[in-house]
This record gives C-alpha cells, structure tokens and sequence, in this order.
C-alpha cells in the first residue's frame, strides 16, 4: 500500500493525521490522541511554488515541505507540527503560519538546545506539557493511560529497533542497504500498531547476513536521494550503521519506564544520541561516531549531506578530521533531494569504495 | 591571570592606549572636512567613534592572560559577563570590519580550506578562518576562555562556537532563548532564568571573582542606557532632513554591540546624540537634496556601504531606518536593573529575530510609518538564513498593504563572491524609476 493510500486509509479509521516537518518531537503524545505523525522529509515533487517564498539557497528539505503545502498536497492532513529544527524550517514555519494561512492548525514544539543542563530538563517537560494542552484545544481531553500503554509503545519500538541496528552492526542482518532503509522509514507514517509488526518480521526474516563486504556509516540528515544505497549495494559494501537525523539519531539508547509517562518521554529525548539540532557539544558527537566505528569495524564514513544543510556542515570538518585518525576513510557529498546520482558523484563513491576495499583486504 | 600580564595590560591601558588613540584621531581634530558632493557635512563623532574601537582592539592584544576574555554573540546578554570583568570580543563585529575592509573572501577562504563549506555564513568563516590562519586587520584578537552565545539571532551563532568550543577546549555557555512562533510564556521566561542562573558558578570558575549582584544592576543599567541613547540616536532620523543615514548608524553601532554594559558606549551615545540634535536645529541633512526616504532590511553589505551610500545620496535619497540597526534598542524598555535576570530574559528573547515573520512585518510597518519611508531596499544575504527567509512575503505583503515598492538586493554580508555587480545595478535602476514615477 503506498503511502497515500495507508494515510488515507487511516483516516478512514478515524485517526487524525498532522504532518509533521523534521526531527524531534514527541510522537507518543499524538498517538495518545489518536492522531498520526505523517513526516514529511523529501515528498517526491518538482519544487514550483516554493521559489516564490524561498530564496536559492536554502535547503530543499524545507523548499519540499513547503511545495508540499503549496501544492495541496498535504489536503488530507488535519494540521501541521512544526519542530524547533533550524533557522530555515524556522522561518518556513513561520510563512506558512503568518503569510499563507493554510486554515489548518499549526502547532509549534521547542525543545531545549543545550541538552545537558538541568534547566533544560525541566523546560522539555513543560513543554510536552504545553503540547498537550495546545492539542487538547482541538482534540479533547488526552487520556494520561493511553499516553501511559503509547509511551511503553514508544520504548518497544525503539527496542527492536536498536535490535535491528544490533544485528546489522554484528553483521547479522542479511537485509540489502535499500531494502533495510526502505523499512526503517516506513517509521516516517506507520502508526505503531503496524509498524511494529512490521519490524519484527523483517528482522526474523532477515537475520542472518554472512557480514562479507567493507562496512560504511551514514551520517548525515537522511539517505536521499536512495540510489546511493541502490549503488553501495551493487558495489557490494554495507552500511553498518548510521548517524542519520531521520533514522539513528532519533532512536534513544536506552529507555526506562519512569513512573510518570512524561518523565518517562523526557528520559527518552534525552537519551537520544548527540545531535547538532539539539546543540550537542560537538565532542559528543565525534565520540558518538568513534564508538560506532569502533563498534562496527567500518572503514570509512560517508557525510552525506543535504545542500545548505547548515546544521550538519558545521560539524563535518572536526568529525571528519576525528574519523580519519582513527584510521578510517572519508568521504563527503552534498545533494539535494531527489536528484538522483550523477554521473561525477556515482565515480566519487566508487572511487571511495575502491579504497576503503583495498584497507579491507590490506 | 599573570600578573606582568596585567601589568602590563594596565600599562598599555593607561599609557599605550591613549597614545594610539591620539594617533587614530590625528589629522582628523578639524573635524570630518569637506563634505563629499551630494552629502551634507559628516559627523564629528565618527574620530571619537574610531578612537574608541581602535582602543578596543588594540587593548584586546593585551588582554589575554591578564583578563578573562570572552568571545560573544552580538546578542547574548553579556551583562552578566560585566560584573566578572571579562574583556569581551565580538567576533560579529570582528567580521563586520573584515568584510568592510574587503577581506572576507580571503578570510573565508582560509576556513573553506579546512573543510567549512562555502555556503555557510560568512561571519562564522571569516571567524574560523582568522581562528586557523591567525589573519586579522587587528593585529590580533585575544584567545578566548570563555563563548557566550545566543541563539536569539540564529540559530548559526551556536553550531558555530560550538567548533570554537571543540577545538579550544573551553566552556561554551549557550542562552538558549525559545523562538517566539507566538506570544511569549512563562515557561519561556522561567527557562531563560534559570539558565542564567547556572551560568553564574561558571562563570566564577573561569574568571575566578566571585559574582557581585550590585555591580550587575549596576551595569545593566548602564547597558539599558546606553540601548536607550542609540534609540534616541536611531530616532533623530524621524526629521526631515535626517541628520544621518542608515549607513552612519551601521557604523555607529560598534559600540551598542561591543561595549554594551560599559560606560564608554553610553558616553560615546550622548556626545553622538548631542551633535545629532544640534544638527536638527540647524537644520544639516546627512544628504544634500532629501527627496527620497527609505528602508533597510538586513544586515549591511558591509564592502559596499560606501559605493550604496553614494549611490542613493547622488539621487538625493536617503536610508533613514533599518529593521536591523533597531534590533539593539527595540525590546530595551523591558530591562529592568530591579528585576535584571527575569528583564533580561525579556529583553533578550524578544529580538526581531526571535520573533515569528508577523512581528517582523508589524515592526517594518510601524517604521515605515514614524520615520516617513518611501521604499524598501531589501538585502537578501546568503549568509543569514533567518533574516532573509520570508523576505519575499514581507516584500509582497508591504506592497499589498502599504504600496511601498521595493527591491531585492541578493548579495552578502562580507563574502563579495556571492553579488553580481550588473544585476544589481539592473535592480536598483528599475528600483529608481519606480521610486520616481
Ligand atoms: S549573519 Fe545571520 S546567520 Fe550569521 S551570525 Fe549573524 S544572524 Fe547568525
């Protein structure tokens, strides 16, 4: 079922659906409300009307989200959750609210930059709180059981995830690139009740890899436009693991069940890996990657970037020069979306992969 | 801190620093001289003004080690740094000159070589490239022990001093100031003081003083004042003729960004003001032929502020406001020396740049309308994403509502290589011809 079909299908249902513009946010509250999260990172338009509204350079994460809205596209959906993310979907947020009058709501979520203070804490706490209240204004009262049975929803769904991730890591996942990131972002708008299924199958029907190959870790915002995962499977390399904002980085490392669910969902976010949205000092960050690489015996890391992605390209020369002294390879493109592989970027990658096969074999 | 250090920081303060002073402005004590043809005669204050920031700088070069010094964003609220007695930096500021004096593209270069992308904001390039090369026209800016960012202008400033950070392996202090898609809450301001307040152990750990509550009203009353004159300043531009033009007022503005908090930046504004208003008495323009008032949104295009000034002076039209020379007194009259941390956290917050597109369009209408504007001279900068994104609407929107015609200028703060000379002129002429029609 493609994804329109599955959104409108739950809307049949009776599930409220939000479209939700990238990264963090707190999805548990809107499953409690019977609502369904529809991300929306890189919808597959000709970016048109989005020229009027933004200038050349900014990033086509943000243009795509907004021809989306402009091309009516997002008719189906019931309101839009904005995340704090970046100055750019800052702004966008802020013309569709202001200046376009979408005559759908729009909600607003700030999470704490400086994530290691205790007054952050407290803030993301209240503003979960505030979310819920902002919902309700629309929604009706949110029952606290369902927010309760969604957040340990939450935490079974980030734990076979990380199994996921484990095995692939261990080189026990005999899923191909495309396919293993084809699944993971189904995530994007299946509700739990069905993604969770989901994953499970996928992960009994895929274990198993021989872990035969060089292993690569992504990082970056999300593996678009996907034929580099098409191209790193033909050259028979494996990506390991990844430090993407759309896929690894949202999934926390570890969870517990604190009594109270919105503690429990702010226990969450914290524990979520290091992430330039959230300034995360950028040590945290090249240990994070440090540890993976060690973990999965990569041979090299590929930045692969979104144009004008300011967030992410700040972070790369030191996380770059990090990599590299641990005696692993580099490699850095920036893309827009959508675009496929050109010519000159497909040699790149098989110029990259040849190297990081000949250390492999070294 | 060392002591011959200080010593010798203190004698450069007193003995070195006047003496270069008495250099900057020799030559210059007759005052500004002949006016240049379309311009009325130029401000006396611009030597008193070039005193006082060659004093800074050259100063800064002494500071290390005999003072705590600190790198800040030009819209953090270094009050609190004040009582502390950090010797603050503005790398902002820094870039401004650099791009003024036409070396950001040398300088960015030096940060593109180490891998920092061409498309990042040039200020944060210029600073990570004098960072890595050591280059400045300043002789030399004092290492940091200390970053003090907020993210009230951008998100930007932060992922930028967090490479600082990292790479100088010093503590970042970041004032995290919720963006205001609506009103502000009290969550919001509760938040904000908090982390003022747990920024106050930090911060007598790297100065090693303990912190002086007094000192602090006391200084951020100075810094209310100081913000208050340059409003006053920014406000004599609401006479016709105006006694200066924007342009002045980007230069104008060093003081209000770098020595916010300390007394010399208020003196510096009552003496400006003084002349202002004796201008208006007499009646002196900053322009010759006043036809023409306008509009500025954005930061300047620092390499061109001479060529745009002359431009528009010959056409006898004149900047008179600018959403961005405004941002550093707009939201003063929330500070409260009584209430300091939860006023800052107003104050600071409530920027035109933490605010939603709506605010920004409310604020350009009501200058639009005080200071009797004509047109609107849009700088789209590449570099500053949350300035420039939804400058399309605004422009659409004000003619709608307002009929004010304007243009876009796509250019950059300080990196040259991102503005084409022809188009713009193309811009501006067509620009002109609307004006006059
Ligand atoms: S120019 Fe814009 S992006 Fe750069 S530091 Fe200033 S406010 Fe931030």
């Amino acid at each position: 079922m493609s994804r329109r079909e599955y959104l409108k299908n739950q809307k049949q249902k009776g599930r409220r659906l939000i479209g939700v513009f990238p990264a963090h946010y707190p999805r548990e509250i809107l499953w409690a409300f019977n609502s369904l999260p529809a991300e929306i990172w890189d919808p597959p338009l000709d970016i048109e009307g989005a020229n009027a509204h933004l200038q050349p350079y900014i990033c086509s994460v943000v243009k795509l989200g907004l021809e989306l809205i402009l091309q009516g596209k997002g008719d189906m959906l019931d309101g839009f959750l904005f995340p704090h993310t970046c100055d750019s979907i800052q702004n966008m947020a802020s013309i569709v609210y202001d200046y376009l009058g979408v005559g759908k709501p729009c909600y607003f979520f700030y999470h704490p930059k400086a994530p290691y203070r205790p007054s952050s804490r407290r803030y993301y706490l209240e503003q979960l709180k505030s979310l819920v209240s902002r919902l309700e204004r629309d929604l009706g009262p949110m029952d606290e059981n369902e927010l309760r049975r969604r957040v340990e929803q939450g935490h079974h769904l980030a734990s076979i995830l990380r199994e996921i991730y484990d095995a692939r890591r261990r080189g026990g996942l005999s899923a191909s690139n495309a396919d293993f990131y084809r699944m993971i972002r189904q995530g994007e708008y299946l509700h739990p009740d069905d993604f969770i299924p989901l994953l499970e199958d996928f992960l009994k029907a895929s274990r198993g890899g021989d872990g035969k190959g060089p292993g690569v870790i992504l990082s970056g915002v999300l593996p678009n436009p996907p034929e580099i995962l098409n191209l790193l499977d033909e050259l028979g390399v494996r990506v390991v693991d990844d430090d993407l904002l759309c896929c690894g980085r949202r999934i926390p490392m570890h969870t517990t069940m604190a009594q109270d669910p919105f503690e429990a969902l702010v226990d969450s976010y914290f524990a979520m890996p290091p992430c330039t949205t959230k300034d995360s000092p950028l040590k945290g960050r090249v240990d994070y990657l440090l540890e993976k690489i060690a973990a999965s015996k990569a041979k090299g890391v590929i930045f692969y970037l979104v144009k004008f992605c300011e967030p992410e390209w700040f972070d790369v020369p030191c996380m770059a020069e990090a990599v590299k002294e641990a005696g692993a390879a580099v490699l850095t493109v920036d893309v827009d979306l959508n675009q496929g592989l050109s010519g000159q970027l497909t040699t790149r990658i098989e110029a990259f992969v040849e190297m990081i096969g000949r250390q492999q074999e070294a | 801190m060392s002591l011959v250090k200080r010593a010798r920081y203190h004698f450069m303060k007193d003995i070195g620093a006047p003496a270069v002073m008495r250099l900057s402005g020799a030559g210059r004590k007759k005052g500004p001289g002949r006016p240049k043809p379309g311009f009325g005669p130029g401000l006396n204050c611009a030597v008193r003004l070039k005193e006082i920031m060659t004093r800074h700088y050259f100063l800064s070069r002494y500071a290390e080690g005999a003072k705590p010094v600190a790198w800040v964003t030009s819209g953090a609220p270094v009050e609190i740094l004040r009582p502390f007695g950090f010797y603050t930096i503005y790398p902002e500021n820094h870039g401004a000159l650099c791009g003024a004096q036409r070396l950001g593209p040398e300088l960015c270069a030096e940060a593109e070589a180490h891998g920092y992308h061409q498309d990042l904001c040039s200020y944060a390039r210029i600073d990570l490239g004098h960072f890595l090369s050591g280059k400045t026209p300043v002789g030399r800016l004092p290492r940091p022990d200390l970053l003090f960012a907020s993210n009230n202008i951008c998100q930007t400033v932060v992922y930028w001093y967090r490479v600082l950070a990292h790479q100088l392996k010093i503590p970042l202090l970041l004032f995290d100031t919720p963006y205001n898609f609506e009103d502000i809450t009290e969550n919001d301001v509760a938040y904000m003081v908090r982390q003022l307040e747990e920024m106050i152990p930090v911060l007598e750990e790297v100065s090693g003083r303990r912190f002086d509550s007094r000192k602090f009203q006391e200084m951020t009353g100075i810094s209310r004042d100081s913000s208050f004159a340059w409003g006053e300043v920014l406000a004599t531009m609401k006479t016709r003729p105006a006694p200066m033009t924007i342009f002045d007022a980007f230069i104008h503005l060093a003081p209000i960004v770098s020595l916010r908090g300390l007394p010399v930046a208020l003196e510096y504004y009552h003496i400006l003001l003084r002349e202002l208003r004796e201008r208006i008495e007499q009646g002196i323009g900053a322009i010759e032929n006043e036809r023409k008032r306008l509009m500025w949104d954005n930061i300047a295009i620092w390499y061109k502020v001479r060529d745009f000034s002359n431009l528009f002076a010959e056409r006898g039209m004149n900047f008179v406001t600018a959403t961005y020379t405004n941002a550093w007194a707009e939201t003063i009259s929330l500070m409260d020396a009584d209430r300091p941390f939860e006023s800052m956290a107003r104050t600071y917050s409530l920027v035109v740049l933490n605010n939603s597109l709506d605010h920004r369009l409310q604020l350009m209408e009501r200058l639009i309308k005080e200071y009797h504007v004509d047109g609107l001279v849009i700088h789209s900068a590449k570099s500053c994403k949350p300035y420039s994104v939804g400058q399309y609407d605004i422009k659409r929107l004000l003619m709608d509502r307002l009929g004010i015609p304007s243009v876009i200028v796509d250019a950059d703060i300080t990196d040259f290589r991102a503005y084409s000379e022809e188009q713009t002129r193309t811009r501006l002429e067509a620009f002109f011809e609307t004006l006059e029609g």
